[in-house]
């Protein structure tokens, strides 16, 4: 308890008689990067929103370093800094007065500060450009610089990603882990493309239709569970028969590859049979992208309840 | 409370950062600056007073008055009044106070409601932009209450309004020297009281004029503000606010006959028609009633707003 940085308690969220959000209870400890993920419509956006305090809570609360949202809002929010949504700031002022702009509004922080925060975010050529005639990808910098402002302990971003080019999400890739690392800061990432930030987490939340439907270690070993794996060998008839035979395995020719699924805790038994059979092993993978396949295995087609 | 300033100071800042705001107060200077302009062209007649022969000439223009009443009937009740204030000069042997900066502040008094245009336009907007603009949720995950952001911007539109309307009277003033001179430091003017005519101070006449037109300006921002808040949409604030506004006489005038027309905002936002030579909106109104029906009104403003923005969730747009 002490160490979650950001905890859920059974948070439900009715509009009119929908139950848009269904009992989500998590929490995220300090340092870890939490990725959210779920098919548009899922209530991802919903979720941040109630955790901020745009949307009033109906059932549960969010706690945020020992204050809840609901009853004790500015000691609660004052620990948190985020996005929500798009990165919007007043196009009409340079990146350096949408700063001072938030930072006038939180306590102590200081030109020092928003400085540092400019270099690290590597906005200080267009700081002084008006926001108006910035990329994407560069307010959603801003949007991070805004955030970070005055050293929150639960930094949400909704979507970080969108918007930026490859290298651009493997720079907020780097600032997030090292964020993490260094200052112990729980992260939150809501994302419909996994993808993309699966590299970044530590943990991963599904959301469908408004309810956790699972949580995953991103580095956890998945002994238990079947994942494609892919065997270059010859002859190719004769490690297809043994697979069948022997194993009870599914398995087709894919790329001069023999593709079939099993659990990874087989894998030494089947290289094993078919050498004994001599038959030839160049190479064995393990698919990539396998949570991304769990991750449409879980949420199925992408419908809206 | 020093939390506060700093968020005045933010929305100020917003304010003024924008060119259209700059627009709008040339605008108004040019504005300002073409009626003195066409006065001067015009209403040159004025300066005759101040010659020793000024009974001969407010005898001439009684003279001309009368004629013109008896082409033009239309014009008959107008020019009669004009007349019986030239005679009311004539028979207390006043000589009427020359034409000068005040006397042009006192009769472009109604200028202000372009102040109140203005105003409108930026209290519309001040709630309504920031949800347009999407920057409502980065404003809102502060550790600032809402009601202290609400209130923020509420002072910012009041300070906008008097700071206009101060820069609208010295404006004004500055360009009624410039064509018509200062004159003397406090001049009388002749107007029509409830019973007869009697000699007022011009600039106190001035200055109540203006202090009744910012209570007009005050309860439209406020209007406005509250449709923006309510709402979220700066052009239906602005819109409602701007069609209320103009045609506030007639909508009274509408109704004058209704039972409850004594209740509609507008019969009582011009509290100028409680002064000396001016005419009620309502047969019936007084100074008290109007008073009580303004606070009423504003209450209710603020209630709405507040609620309405402490309240409702700030979703998608």
């Amino acid at each position: 308890m002490s160490s979650a940085a950001m905890e859920l308690v059974n948070l439900k969220k009715t509009i009119g008689k929908k139950e848009i959000i269904k009992g989500l209870s998590f929490s995220i400890p300090k340092g870890e990067v939490f990725g959210f993920i779920g098919p548009n419509g899922a209530g991802k956006t919903t979720t941040i929103r109630m955790m901020v305090g745009l949307m009033s809570i109906t059932e549960g609360d969010v706690i945020i370093q020992g204050n809840s949202i609901k009853s004790n809002f500015k000691d609660a929010v004052r620990e948190v800094g985020a996005i929500v949504e798009n990165p919007e700031m007043y196009p009409f002022l340079t990146g350096w007065q949408n700063l001072k702009h938030y930072a006038r509004m939180m306590p102590g922080v200081t030109k020092e500060r928003m400085h540092e925060i400019v270099k690290f975010i590597g906005l200080e050529k267009a700081i002084n450009e008006k926001v108006g005639r910035y990329s994407l990808g560069m307010r959603q910098r801003l949007g991070i610089a805004q955030a970070l402002l005055h050293n929150p302990s639960v930094l949400i971003l909704d979507e970080p990603t969108n918007g930026l080019d490859p290298a651009g999400i493997r720079e907020i890739r780097d600032h997030i882990r090292k964020l993490a690392k260094e200052e112990n800061v729980a992260i939150i990432i809501s994302s419909h493309l996994l993808s993309e930030i699966e590299q970044m987490c530590d943990r991963i939340g599904v959301i469908k239709n408004g309810e956790i439907i699972k949580i995953q270690d991103v580095g956890e070993e998945t002994d238990k569970e079947e994942v494609i794996h892919h065997i270059e060998v010859t002859p190719m008839d004769k490690a297809m028969k043994i697979l069948n035979e022997t194993f009870q395995l599914e398995s087709v020719e894919l790329d001069g590859n023999l593709s079939f699924r099993c659990k990874k805790e087989q894998v030494p038994e089947i290289i094993k049979r078919l050498v004994e059979n001599e038959c030839q092993i160049y190479q064995v993978n393990v698919a990539k992208g396998t949570l991304e396949d769990q991750f449409f295995e879980l949420i199925g087609e992408n419908t809206i309840e | 409370m020093n939390r506060i300033l700093k968020l005045i100071q933010n929305e100020q800042g917003k304010i003024f950062i924008r060119k259209s705001t700059w627009i709008m107060y040339i605008i108004l200077a040019v504005l300002i600056f073409g009626n003195a302009l066409l006065t001067n062209s015009f209403d040159g007649l004025k300066k005759d007073y101040e010659g020793d022969d000024w009974r001969q000439v407010l005898e001439e223009e009684n003279k001309e008055l009368q004629k013109e009443s008896e082409e033009f009937e239309d014009f008959e009740d107008y020019n009669n009044s004009l007349i019986a204030k030239n005679n009311y000069y004539l028979e207390n042997d006043i000589q009427p106070a020359p034409y000068t900066a005040w006397t042009f502040v006192q009769e472009n008094i109604s200028l202000l409601s372009i102040v109140s245009l203005l105003t409108i336009i930026i209290a519309a907007g001040i709630v309504a932009n920031e949800f347009r603009w999407g920057t409502i949720k980065l404003l809102l995950i502060r550790p600032i209450s809402r009601s202290g952001i609400l209130l923020s911007k509420y002072i910012t539109v009041l300070l906008f309004a008097f700071y206009t309307a101060l820069f609208a009277l010295v404006l004004m003033w500055i360009f009624g020297a410039i064509f018509f001179g200062i004159g003397d430091l406090n001049p009388s003017i002749v107007v029509q009281g409830e019973d007869g005519f009697k000699t007022v101070s011009l600039v106190a006449n001035v200055f109540t004029s203006f202090g009744f037109k910012l209570v007009n300006l005050v309860m439209m921002a406020t209007f406005a503000f509250m449709i923006s808040a309510v709402f979220r949409n700066s052009s239906l604030a602005i819109g409602i606010a701007i069609f209320l506004m103009m045609g506030a006489n007639s909508i009274v005038a509408f109704f004058a006959d209704k039972e409850w027309a004594k209740y509609i905002l507008f019969a009582h936002t011009d509290l100028s028609q409680y002064m000396d030579g001016n005419f009620l909106m309502l047969e019936d109104n007084t100074m008290g009633f109007s008073i009580a029906v303004l606070v009423v009104y504003y209450a209710i403003f603020m209630l709405l707003s507040w609620i309405v923005f402490t309240k409702r969730d700030v979703a998608g747009q």
